[in-house]
């Protein structure tokens, strides 16, 4: 056992197989010596439950032509089971789980894939075990892969009835040429329609390794027990036997604003405008997040009094997205009956143009990080809230974003969000997409 | 940082107060700053004369100004703290949900009392809110789940039953006819302290609460008037609805009939864990047949629909198909759920969702938006606070012989009325 000073509220009994490396607002992060494996703590028993969740550091961002969609169609795959729990035995992760009373789901996105569990806090070590389970052991079928096909495209469908997600992407796909951010993180149709279980497993074995994930654990637990347990299920497992694959295509600087449309049957058009905006990292984005508040959080928001208030638009969002690679701030603009989409268009210009021009008063930006305050001191509510905005800052590429957050938040000031509304908000970096319904439906 | 979970009742932990014409339930929390608050009150609208939808409106505007503040002043006073409160219509009541840090109470509460009950209604609002509800109508009307769940309510309850959906044609049109003048009236005779409760979770003290929330809201005096309301299903004879739409390549279906029973009766428990083991959850029977073993849908489940202590609801089985796979997958569901309603749930699977649904509850008291919304729901059932230490127990002691019995007495799927909405194959669009 390695003794650490209790000062700083880390455990004495730290078992061998971890380093400590660091704490953050209450939570300590560690890493298992053998193979790389960050574990990430945060003891909080408002509740007697706990949520265990495991992040691999792989998304649709790892995809190229032909794989897309693979990350995803490999969280479905790791329900299929394993040696251990699966169908035949009458024990699917799901049945094992959900028995005891577990929310548990997966989720993939750009930048990673988690695989979560909320429940009672005397069942974590069924969750860390299947979790470690399936780490290494999942069972990659023909057959599983056939059945569980026709389920995504399923879902697939689904998301295509949807007009706006349509236009979404569509714009991501616009703006980002080279980089994978072009595709959606579901895939491209074909692409699921001719996956190979060859691929799929080369996926796996390239990317579900100890050093390519993170090991949140939030709630009611007891620390040195929890490490125990995790030593004693991932601790077997090794770290890669080849350096995970780095993806090292940069988008190319765009030059000029783009523009597309998508015609689809519906009823009321929208109206996306977004522009290249730097990674999750970069201090910018926090003067970014501040702006996306001012612009469009509450009714006393430019766009929600120039646009919703004035009956242009039902409503309208702004977000700066928080990426491990540059990605877009946009503003999506949903429109009233009767509006065009050339007025809605022209509205939310010149809101972004008042802001160039004169940038945001003291007052916007202390409502705007009093609002982003409440949010996070509400996030806080419930170990599941903050797995979930864990998972996106470990993603980003820095479990630390989530607890230095509101410190960043605060040091944004007035001029700051001026500057990156100039920097940004530029014709060069602009991607404007419009839905148009085509026909009643 | 909160240092232990909380061990003891609910019936112990909750304040139950009496606070003039509000009932207030407190329950302090080791959350830090953070406040949910949940209430709802009775509104009785005429459903049949199509009141829902001007409680719609007047609800939507709410917060759109008082007689004392602009909307634009509220939402400063609200923003700047960084508190959100918000007004939802639903059925028989008006319900609200907020959530504050613990040192707003007494602004938040004025500015809810102040939005209930002196409200501006403004004219200009009014288009605007005519405006948005129109759209929110007309965006519904190419959601293909929207459209097949509605479709499915008018096959089984007649227009005066809470749970009848109008078409979204139907809604556009009598929305063009409201005035403001019919929300003020509205909001005049239904709005008041009819079985007001409000229910406050999170870092806050009882004592401190009572006054606050007596100050704002004691006073208020119930509405006049109650519109009654079918309490039963009407059903058409057996048959199927179905609502083309184009450019929708993914088809939501819908089954399922009336149901005689309401949240209170005894037989609801056995049939909730019963319709549980059929496809409450992934483990469950549609889900690993339909989708994990036949991957026929990305989505399959059934469930007990608009069920209250008030009115009757209805059993659905909600299933999303690729066009392709359409008339397959009604097939499959089908011959799914008669096998189940023939054969019954096993021993085995009752034990797994009877752990299931009690671990469950736990879970979803994790927060305190969750203990909030589960108190407000218990309250509005008429059931004491001591229902929720129960709760478990009681679904712990159903018998399996009692879940089949409420199967085979209540679930017929050879009275199912199906709904379909998206670009429908020929073979089942006849």
């Amino acid at each position: 056992m390695q003794v650490i000073e209790s000062e700083t509220g880390i455990p004495r009994d730290l078992p061998e197989a971890f380093t400590y490396v660091e704490s953050s607002g209450g939570i300590e992060a560690y890493r298992m010596k053998s193979n790389d494996l960050q574990v990430l703590l945060l003891p909080e028993a408002a509740a007697p439950v706990v949520t265990f969740m495991i992040t691999y550091r792989v998304g649709s961002r790892n995809e190229s032509t032909g794989l897309t969609g693979a990350t995803h169609f490999l969280e479905h795959l790791m329900f299929k089971g394993t040696e251990r729990f699966n169908k035949e035995k009458g024990a699917t992760i799901f049945n094992v789980l959900q028995r005891v009373g577990a929310q548990v789901n997966a989720t993939t996105w750009l930048d990673r894939t988690n695989y979560y569990e909320l429940l009672p806090k005397e069942h974590l070590a069924l969750a860390i075990e299947i979790e470690a389970d399936r780490m290494r052991g999942a069972r990659i079928s023909e057959e599983d892969i056939e059945s569980e096909r026709t389920v995504i495209l399923n879902e697939f469908d689904r998301g295509e009835n949807e007009p706006i997600r349509k236009l979404y992407h569509a714009v991501w796909s616009a703006a980002f040429v080279a980089h994978p951010y072009h595709h959606p993180t579901i895939g491209w149709r074909s692409d699921i329609a001719h996956v190979t279980a060859e691929g799929l497993r080369h996926f796996y074995d390239t990317f579900y390794w100890p050093n390519n994930a993170t090991v949140s654990i939030i709630g009611d637990f007891e620390r040195g027990e929890a490490l125990r347990l995790v030593e004693a299920h991932f601790g077997k497992i090794p770290a890669a036997p080849a350096p995970i694959p780095e993806v090292y295509t940069d988008e190319p600087e765009q030059r000029g604003e783009r523009w597309l449309a998508v015609r689809q049957a519906g009823q009321l058009g929208s109206v996306m405008v977004a522009y290249k905006s730097p990674a999750a990292l970069e201090a910018d984005a926090d003067a970014l997040d501040v702006l996306s508040v001012v612009l469009a959080t509450g009714k006393n928001s430019r766009l929600y009094r120039r646009l919703t208030d004035q009956g242009l638009t039902t409503h309208v969002f702004a977000s700066a997205s928080r990426f491990r690679d540059p990605g877009l701030f946009y503003v999506l603009a949903m429109l009233a009956p009767e509006r065009t989409h050339e007025e809605v268009e022209g509205a939310v210009g010149e809101a972004l143009a008042e802001i160039i021009e004169t940038g945001i008063t003291e007052a916007e930006l202390t409502r705007a990080k009093s609002q982003i305050r409440a949010e996070e001191a509400f996030s806080r509510d419930g170990p599941f809230a903050v797995a979930g905005r864990l998972n996106e800052a470990i993603a980003a590429g820095d479990w630390k974003l989530y607890p230095t957050y509101l410190e960043r938040i605060n040091r944004v000031t007035c001029e700051a969000v001026q500057r990156v509304a100039r920097e940004y908000l530029v014709d060069e970096r602009k991607t404007v997409g419009h839905y148009i319904p085509t026909m009643e439906a | 940082m909160p240092t232990s979970s909380e061990t003891r009742t609910f019936a112990d932990r909750v304040q139950e107060r009496r606070t003039g014409a509000c009932r207030l339930l407190a329950l302090s929390t080791p959350v830090r700053d953070v406040v949910a608050m949940r209430g709802s009150f009775k509104v009785y609208p005429d459903f049949a004369a199509g009141q829902d939808l001007v409680q719609d409106l007047t609800t939507m505007l709410l917060d759109k100004g008082t007689r004392r503040r602009d909307r634009f002043a509220i939402a400063e006073a609200l923003e700047s703290r960084g508190a959100q409160l918000q007004f939802f219509s639903d059925g028989l009541r008006v319900a609200f949900s907020g959530r504050l840090l613990r040192d707003d109470l007494p602004e938040v509460l004025a500015i809810l009392a102040e939005e209930l009950t002196e409200p501006l209604f403004d004219a200009g609002e009014f288009e605007k809110a005519q405006a948005q509800l129109a759209a929110s109508l007309r965006r519904s009307m190419e959601s293909t789940a929207s459209q097949a769940s509605a479709a499915l309510s008018r096959r089984i309850y007649g227009k005066a039953h809470p749970n009848y959906q109008p078409a979204p044609e139907e809604d556009l049109e009598r929305l063009a006819a409201i005035t403001v003048d019919d929300v003020r009236r509205f909001h005049a005779g239904h709005f008041g302290a009819n079985e007001l409760t409000m229910v406050l979770v999170g870092d806050l003290d009882a004592d401190a609460a009572e006054p606050i929330v007596r100050q704002h809201l004691g006073q208020w005096t119930p509405g006049a008037e109650r519109a009654t309301y079918a309490e039963h299903p009407e059903e058409e004879p057996p048959g199927k609805s179905l609502i083309p739409l184009p450019d929708k390549q993914n088809v939501d279906v819908r089954m399922g009939h009336g149901l005689p029973v309401r949240r209170q009766d005894p037989a609801y428990l056995p049939l909730f864990l019963g319709n549980f083991i059929l496809g409450g959850n992934f483990s469950a029977r549609l889900m690993s047949v339909i989708r994990d073993e036949m991957g026929l849908t990305y989505g399959i489940s059934s469930s007990l629909q608009g069920i209250t202590v008030d009115y009757e609801g209805h059993w659905q089985i909600g299933v999303t198909l690729s066009r392709e796979n359409v008339r397959r997958g009604i097939e499959a569901t089908r011959a799914e759920v008669q096998k189940f309603v023939e054969g019954g749930a096993t021993a085995e699977e009752l034990a797994e969702k009877q752990t299931t649904v009690t671990g469950r509850f736990k879970v979803d008291m994790a927060t305190t938006t969750g203990l909030a919304a589960m108190l407000l729901r218990n309250a509005e059932r008429g059931f004491d606070v001591g229902y929720l230490d129960r709760y478990p127990g009681e679904v712990a002691a159903v018998t399996l012989e009692a879940v089949n019995e409420a199967v085979r007495r209540y679930f017929h799927p050879d009275r199912f009325q199906l709904a379909m909405a998206g670009m429908l194959p020929q073979e089942v669009a006849v």
